[in-house]
This record gives C-alpha cells, sequence and structure tokens, in this order.
C-alpha cells in the first residue's frame, strides 16, 4: 500500500481509539467511580416512602362480646386541580353528590399557587360518609380521588362513655383508650419502594415488608346490661333527689373486675368536639379522677382496723358522752346526740362520729394510717383507666399539713379525700375476706394475630383477716337491717354503709351541701357484688339514707336478677312476674 | 486490479477470511448462553412485576374488606344496642318485670 493512505488510517485508527478510551474512561467514572453519586441522584426521584393504609383500631367489647367501640368508614375528598380537565363539569358533578355549590367547587378546583400555577393538591371534603365517598368513586373524574378513613365509633353512644373514653383518628383519650391508647393504635407501617408521578407504587419487586397489623381488641370486665340499668337508675336518682351530679360503681368482690361504672352528667363520645366548649367539659372520669371527702362510710375501715389490731372486740363497750377531744379539738356525734354505753358494732349501726374517733386514738397514729394505706387510700388504685388521682391522705409525717386532731376527723371520713373507686375497693376488700386485689376494666387482650391474654388478679395486701372481714361484714349487715333500712333488699342480706358528707370549702365546709354516698355488697355471706352510689348535693333530703340508700337497693334486685343470682341458701327455680 | 479499483482501495489488497472452527464454536455457544440467560431474566423480571402487581390488588382488596367488615360490626352494634332493644322490646309490648319470686326447690 501507498505511504499516504496507511497512514491516514493510522491516523484514523488512532483517533477511534482515542474516543473508545475516552468514552470507556467516561463510561468507569459514571459506573464505577461516581456510581454512588448518580445511584443516589436516580433514587431520590422514584424511590419514596409511602405510609401503606392504616389498619383499623382495635375494637372494646363488654364481657359478652358486644361492641362498645368500633370504627366506621369516612372519606377524605381530595383533588389535584392540575390533573383535572374540565373544572367546570368536575363541579358540577361532584355538587351533585356532595351537596356543596358548585361555584365553590368549582374554585375550589381551579385554586392556584403563588406561582400562578393549578395547585397540585388540595382537600374538597374533610370528611364524607361512606355511602358518599363511594358515590364520588364512582364518578372516576380524573384529578379528584377518595381517601378512606377510618372513624371511631361508639354504638352504644353514651353508655359507659367515661370508663371509655374517646379516640381521635390519631390517639385515644381518657379511659379505656387513653390507657390502653399504645395497644389500641396499630403501628403505621411504611413501604419503600418505586413509585409513579402519581406516588403509587410500581411492582417491579414484590412488596416486602411487614404488612400493617390492626390493633389489640380488649373485652372489658363491664357488662353493658348491668352498665344500662345502673346508668337509668343514676339518672332517676338525680331526678328523685335533686342531685346534681352521681357516680355509680359495681365490682365483683371476688375478682375486683368492675362489672359497670357510670358518673353524670356524661358525654357521648362519638360528637366529643360538642362538649369541648363546656366547662367543665365533662371527660374526667370522676370515678378515678374526682376526690371527695367519703364522710360515715369511711368508719367501716376505722372498725376494721380496730378489731383486726386487737384492740378492741366486736362486743367492747365505751361511754359516748357526745364529743371527745382529738389533738385539741373537740369532735362531736351527729346532731350532737349522746348515746351513753355503746358497743364497737354500735359505732357503725348508729354511725357515732365520737366512736370512731375513739377506736383511731385507741389504734394510734401510725397503726391507723397504716390500715388506711392498706385499703388502698392515699395512693392510686391501679385501675387500667387514664387520669387515675390518689385521692389526699395527710400523714402524722406531712408536718405542714397533718394535726393530731386529724387522727379523730380522719376516722369518721373527713379531712381525707378518696375517689369513689378507692372508696369501692375498700369495701370489697371486706367482702373479699380483707384481701386487697387490684380493680381492673380489661380482662382479655385479643392481638391481630389471635393470640390472647387473660387478665390475671394482681393481690395487693391482706389488709384484715378474713375472720375480722367477716365480722365486720356481719356488723354491715345490721347496719342495713337496723339502721339504713331503706338500703334492704327482700330476700337478700346485704351489707353497707351511708354516708353524708360535707363539702369542704375555704375556710370550712359548705352550710348546706352535701355528698350522700352508701357502699355495700350482697348477698352475704357469699357477696357477688359491691356497689357504690354517690350523689352530689340530693336536694329533696341532706341524708344518705333517705337517697343513696334506696338507690343501693333498687340496684341490688335488679343485679341479683340479671346476674341470677338467688337469695342466699335456696336455688333458683323459677322466675315469676307479680 | 483495474485502476478504478486500485483509485477505490488505495492499492489496499482485500484479506482472504479465514473461518477457523473451534474459536467460532465457543463464541457462538457463548452468545446463545448470553441470550438465554437474559431471556430468563427478563422472564422473571415480567413475572416478579406481576406477582407484585397481584400482591398489590390483593393488598387494596384486604383493605377494602377490612373497612367493609368494620363498618359492618359497627352497623350491627348499633341495630343490637341496648337503648335499640329496649325501644323495640317497648315496641313490642314487653315490660321491666316489677317483682320476681325465687322458688326453693326442698328435698
Amino acid at each position: 500500500m501507498a505511504e499516504g493512505p496507511r497512514r491516514r488510517l493510522a491516523l484514523l485508527i488512532t483517533l477511534l481509539a482515542g474516543c473508545a478510551v475516552l468514552t470507556v474512561a467516561q463510561l468507569i467514572k459514571v459506573q464505577i467511580v461516581d456510581h454512588r453519586f448518580y445511584a443516589h441522584w436516580a433514587e431520590e426521584q422514584w424511590i419514596r416512602a409511602i405510609r401503606m393504609d392504616q389498619p383499623p383500631r382495635g375494637v372494646i367489647r363488654d364481657r359478652d362480646g358486644c361492641l362498645l367501640a368500633g370504627n366506621g368508614v369516612r372519606y377524605a375528598i381530595e383533588a389535584s386541580p392540575a390533573y383535572v380537565i374540565d373544572h367546570h363539569e368536575a363541579a358540577k358533578e361532584l355538587a351533585s353528590v356532595l351537596h356543596m355549590p358548585a361555584s365553590h367547587l368549582e374554585a375550589q378546583l381551579s385554586s392556584r399557587d403563588d406561582n400562578g400555577e393549578l395547585r397540585k393538591w388540595i382537600r374538597v371534603s374533610q370528611s364524607v360518609s361512606k355511602e358518599v365517598g363511594e358515590q364520588v368513586a364512582d364518578l372516576k373524574i380524573r384529578g379528584v380521588t377518595v381517601k378512606p378513613l377510618w372513624r371511631r365509633e361508639y354504638p352504644e353512644r353514651h353508655l359507659a362513655s367515661h370508663t371509655l373514653g374517646f379516640a381521635t383518628s390519631e390517639t385515644g383519650y381518657y379511659g379505656v383508650e387513653g390507657f390502653y391508647d399504645a395497644m389500641l393504635q396499630p403501628e403505621p407501617v411504611e413501604w419503600v419502594g418505586p413509585v409513579d408521578v402519581a406516588s403509587a407504587p410500581v411492582p417491579w419487586e414484590p412488596i416486602a415488608g411487614e404488612f400493617p397489623r390492626r390493633g389489640v381488641d380488649l373485652e372489658l370486665t363491664v357488662d353493658r346490661t348491668v352498665q344500662a340499668l345502673v346508668e337509668a337508675e343514676l339518672e332517676r336518682a338525680l331526678q328523685e333527689y335533686q342531685a346534681a351530679s352521681g357516680t355509680i360503681i359495681v365490682m365483683e368482690p371476688e375478682t375486683f373486675g368492675i362489672l359497670a361504672m357510670t358518673s353524670l352528667p356524661s358525654y357521648d363520645p362519638e360528637e366529643y368536639p360538642r362538649f369541648l366548649d363546656e366547662d367543665p367539659v365533662p371527660f374526667e372520669d370522676p370515678a378515678v379522677s374526682k376526690q371527695y371527702e367519703p364522710g360515715s362510710v369511711f368508719k367501716m375501715v376505722t372498725v376494721a382496723a380496730a378489731l383486726d389490731a386487737g384492740v378492741v372486740r366486736e362486743d367492747s363497750v365505751y361511754h359516748d358522752e357526745g364529743w371527745i377531744e382529738v389533738g385539741g379539738q373537740a369532735i362531736h356525734n351527729s346532731m350532737r346526740k349522746v348515746y351513753g354505753d355503746q358497743s364497737v358494732a354500735d359505732i357503725l349501726v348508729e354511725s357515732l362520729n365520737v366512736g370512731s374517733a375513739w377506736l383511731s386514738t385507741r389504734l394510734g397514729a401510725d397503726l391507723f394510717y397504716e390500715y388506711v394505706q392498706g385499703f388502698g387510700f392515699g395512693d392510686v388504685t391501679g385501675v387500667d383507666l387514664a387520669g387515675e388521682v390518689p385521692g389526699q391522705l395527710w400523714l402524722p409525717e406531712d408536718i405542714e399539713h397533718w394535726h393530731p386532731s386529724n387522727l379523730g376527723t380522719n376516722a369518721f371520713g373527713q379531712g381525707i379525700a378518696v375517689t369513689p373507686l378507692q372508696m369501692t375497693v375498700a369495701a370489697a376488700t371486706v367482702a373479699n375476706d380483707g384481701a386487697r386485689l387490684r380493680p381492673h376494666v380489661v380482662r382479655r387482650r385479643i392481638a391481630s394475630d389471635g393470640s390472647v391474654s387473660t387478665y390475671q388478679a394482681v393481690f395487693e395486701e391482706q389488709v384484715i383477716d378474713p375472720e375480722t372481714a367477716q365480722t365486720v361484714t356481719d356488723i354491715l349487715v345490721r347496719v342495713v337491717e337496723e339502721g339504713a333500712t331503706e338500703a334492704k333488699v327482700a330476700g337478700y342480706r346485704v351489707a353497707g354503709k351511708t354516708g353524708t358528707a360535707q363539702i369542704p370549702i375555704p375556710g370550712g365546709y359548705h352550710p348546706e351541701d352535701t355528698i350522700a354516698n352508701f357502699v355495700g355488697f350482697g348477698p352475704v355471706p357469699d357477696p357477688k357484688v359491691v356497689v357504690l352510689i354517690k350523689l352530689d348535693r340530693p336536694q329533696s333530703s341532706e341524708w344518705a339514707s333517705h337517697t343513696a340508700a334506696p338507690t343501693f337497693s333498687r340496684i341490688m334486685v335488679q343485679l341479683f336478677t340479671v346476674l341470677g343470682i338467688p337469695p342466699a341458701g335456696g336455688e333458683l327455680a323459677a322466675e315469676v312476674g307479680s | 486490479m483495474s485502476g478504478f479499483l486500485e483509485w477505490a482501495t488505495h492499492g489496499v489488497k482485500r484479506g482472504r477470511l479465514e473461518f477457523r472452527s473451534r474459536p467460532m464454536v465457543v463464541l457462538t455457544v457463548i452468545v446463545v448462553v448470553l441470550a438465554l440467560v437474559a431471556a430468563v431474566y427478563l422472564m422473571l423480571v415480567s413475572r416478579t412485576a406481576a406477582q407484585g402487581r397481584r400482591i398489590e390488588q390483593l393488598q387494596t382488596e384486604i383493605f377494602r374488606l377490612q373497612r367493609e367488615n368494620e363498618q359492618l360490626t359497627v352497623e350491627i352494634a348499633e341495630v343490637t344496642s341496648v337503648l335499640q332493644l329496649k325501644e323495640r322490646a317497648a315496641a313490642l309490648g314487653f315490660a321491666t318485670p316489677e317483682r320476681l319470686e325465687f322458688l326453693s326447690i326442698s328435698e
């Protein structure tokens, strides 16, 4: 070959080889040297973390499986104005389903951002019913989407509202909803992977990872039938005795499981926003969050402590002069009556303040408060409800608050503040042979995989001996049969104690208003239920024996019927209506 | 070589293409194997994508059925609530018994 062409060919080969080397070098730079940078850049554009559809919150059922709190479906209507083709037509179609002005919808669908561009996302409607949401979806309007939402619903409406609490789409508040929120609320699950322009997953690879699991379902100790009858009776009592508010608790003494618990005024948890403006808002459960001076019902604690400590016997006699001085303060009986020689049992039967103070001074401060704390006062009971308060119990070591006279006044329930639940627990302890358990509301938890956790009773303390508990029970039966006779239940032996408590105000006690309460249990000798009645500021009578006691009787009659509890010693053969 | 051909090829003679059978067989096998691997890979990717789409659809269906179930559960609870039962019982003429008698069975 001639020299010229050979040289040109060599030059061409050299140029091509150079280009090839440059290309390969660039490829090596992009694919190997800068691999991470470009890979990250690409991922940023099409890999997204998407929160998967939220599974439902765990439901709450009563002890028989009846639904108390469930999940309804609502829809949020959203739109991407930039993707809507005909804004006028879309607004017209939406208006016919949403019953909103078409002009308003068209303005929304045509809205622009600060740069003058059609918005990428707007919310047309916060929450519409399932039917309306499905109608909107059926319209198949491009750029308009329906997003399903969970809405907490309470099919029994007001029933057990304080015990249940309420829940927003994110969080539970008060009651069981608040206490078990972390368990009820499902864990959000995020999926990370390639998405399209609408942020929908592109299934280039199977969606791996955990599928969202629903929250844990709860089964309560509450019986909705008992709850309903108790609520009806509380409503009746408030009307009949013209009381401002009230609380009733029904508890099983064998397990300390709460069968029913109600307070009025209450609220509809499904409509909780309507009550936000009320003063005070009715969300707190007065049974565990409000404290009061219990008055004479507390004498059962004092008598039980004195008998258990052995400082007196049931038939021990003291001379009642109508007053006693404790810590420099004179303590009188109600109506300043003088009773003369009285037995320890009479202290409960006649509800003697002087006798109670005499017992607490016989016990001494250390022993008396040891028993009071043993019964669970001055500390939270540990019930599985949100917002429980410990009450108020000053001990001798609280030198700023405690005065020696407290030993006398505390003995008959003054100068001490308790919650209705604490008082119920104390009575249940007597009914349960002196053993205090932890009160509870949830008896079973059912996880999304079907596994069941059953509540195991928590033993707190053997406060008094079973024999002492039996003695106190017998005295409390006498209280009902000889003193608070309006609490009697035909055919049954029931035990209980009334308490007409004064309401503390700055500088003393309210001159007229009182709190009427009664706590009792039955049937004796094998109690199945403990019931506490608390009526605030009843106007028809200031005495609990005329208000709380008859309410107790009416409730017990119905409870024995509903729970199928025959009279002691008898056997249920037939039920006959008169 | 004619004058034109010499002008066009600059006098470079066309080389004789020689085939050696062994390297060609190896090359052919490599090409075929690579093609097979590519085909299998494409098939797997497409099947995976199809399965991914199917799973996504099933998940959507699960969520839809879950919503349906929850809604129905609430609706059933509403129509069997204590309040509803009371109203229906009253409408049917039932009343709360005022008194009960327990009859003891003597042995």
